[in-house]
């Protein structure tokens, strides 16, 4: 069968393995400034929650930053037989929670120049994500421009903590630039913190798996703004990638929308459709971490109301704690070659179609 | 063959509302728009609600753009519970014209209105 990870972290050990791609003011910031933790930490607002165990696994150990790669080919690329890992980097798309909108855009400058230089030629399988900070849509889409062009790179990525809802217009001009470059706009669980002070509807929760479990909140509200500003009017080729946020929630929020659009459409008079069709046509969920009811006919049922045969996209997460492993993802069997892989094609449209073939 | 049946008198349609009246035991809003006057069954076809009863109005017209062109001002009527808007002379629901309430062609002699079913 034909793989596609839709969510593959490529980790480094320290963050210092950026400082050849920066250059003056910034390089002295990032090498001398204050930094949330010791030297090699990535410069971000932190979180209010701590992981109680940390973020990998703990089978995936890397001492050397050739590990990183080294690790992630044996105990995932090879052994689950994955034809093509999208990367999703780490810690970068956490830029979106500085103030400093230069300093975001140069360290999300100098992770793509890296991620394109040490990870892409490491394997054929790999397909990189370039990350931007979305807090200065502008200099996010002169570095759409910039490097979107690399026929390796099939998507631009930001966080989902966000300082307001992606279809707001502020943020046009990133979706102006996916669209010229032809690349889909995926937003990652992350970014809460910093300037993204609202993760959580009615304020901080308190212990990690709590907060963990309604970080999907967020994503809903992106996924009703981009619906109700009428992005995928302006830009219908656009393909929204939500990644790592749940699924389960999506039927239940588009019941809502089409329910309350079709009273009050007058408010947004250029939809022309409900918003569950923009749904369909133009927004994407990445599996990982699906829910897991004990009655599996729950979870198929509410896949089936999403249309989840051709919205949905395999994603493993590796490495990190809430990985789902290949062998096991509990989907309707006779959708597996759609969401493993074939769905993924339709999306991320630089990838080779024959892929697929030579796969089988 | 439709039958008439009388409905009210043309001094009891207001302009900016529907007259509602009961005819053969059904409920039935009567409008008065700039072409004459129509009636609708004053039962939703969404949950069952008084949709004569809500505010006769106009809504914004499909664009392209972030452009609020107010228009059909009178030919509307959001229904009094859900708000769905529904077309006074066709009866059609504007989101989905599959959806309508059942529509009365509308006499007058005189006076006096009649509606037809």
């Amino acid at each position: 069968m034909f793989i596609v990870d839709c969510d593959c972290h490529n980790y480094w050990c320290s963050a210092t393995v950026l400082e050849p791609y920066m250059e003056g003011l910034f390089k002295d910031m990032f090498v001398r400034g204050e930094r949330t933790g010791p030297r090699g930490a990535f410069p971000h607002g932190h979180r209010p929650w701590f992981h109680p165990e940390g973020f990998a696994r703990h089978d995936v150990n890397p001492v050397a930053e050739d590990d990183n790669y080294l690790i992630m080919k044996e105990k995932h690329l090879d052994k689950y037989k994955i034809d093509v890992a999208i990367l999703t980097g780490d810690e970068p798309i956490e830029a979106s929670t500085l103030a400093n909108p230069y300093y975001a855009n140069a360290l999300c400058k100098a992770y793509n120049d890296y991620m394109i230089d040490y990870w892409l030629p490491k394997d054929e399988r790999f397909w990189g994500s370039i990350v931007v900070a979305p807090q200065d849509p502008h200099l996010a889409a002169a570095e759409i421009r910039r490097v979107g062009g690399h026929p390796r790179v099939v998507q631009v990525l930001v966080s989902h903590g966000a300082a307001r809802p992606y279809g707001d217009p502020f943020y046009h001009p990133i979706y102006e630039a996916c669209a010229e470059m032809g690349l889909p706009f995926a937003m990652h669980l992350g970014g809460q913190g910093g300037i993204n002070s609202t993760p959580i509807g009615a304020g901080p929760s308190t212990f990690f798996w709590e907060t963990h479990a309604i970080l999907p909140q967020t994503a809903m509200t992106h996924m009703a703004s981009l619906i109700a500003h009428g992005v995928f009017e302006k830009w219908p080729e656009l393909k929204v990638v939500i990644i790592e946020c749940g699924v389960a929630w999506v039927p239940s929020v588009l019941w809502r929308l089409d329910a309350n659009y079709k009273a009050l459409r007058k408010e947004t008079p250029w939809l022309k459709r409900l918003p569950s069709e923009y749904f369909k046509s133009n927004i994407r969920m990445s599996t990982q971490p699906l829910e897991q009811p004990e009655n599996i006919q729950h979870l198929w049922a509410t896949l089936e109301a999403m249309d989840g045969e051709n919205t949905l996209m395999f994603a493993s997460d590796y490495p990190h704690w809430d990985y789902d492993d290949v062998n096991k993802l509990h989907i309707p069997p006779a959708w597996r070659e759609k969401i493993f892989g074939l769905n993924a094609l339709d999306v991320y449209t630089r990838l080779p179609r024959p892929m697929a073939h030579a796969a089988e | 063959m439709a039958n008439k049946h009388f409905a009210c008198k043309t001094d009891e349609v207001p302009a900016d509302a529907a007259k509602i009246v009961t005819v053969s035991n059904m409920p039935i809003g009567v409008f008065k728009l700039d072409d004459g006057y129509h009636a609708l069954l004053n039962i939703c076809p969404h949950k069952g609600a008084a949709l004569c009863e809500g505010p006769v109005c106009g809504t914004t017209r499909e664009t392209d753009s972030t452009e609020f062109v107010y228009d059909r001002a009178g030919e509307i009527v959001r229904c009094a519970w859900h708000g769905w808007e529904f077309d006074i002379r066709s009866g059609e629901f504007l989101v989905d014209s599959s959806i309508k309430t059942r529509r009365f062609d509308v006499s007058q002699e005189g006076d006096a209105l009649y509606v037809h079913f």
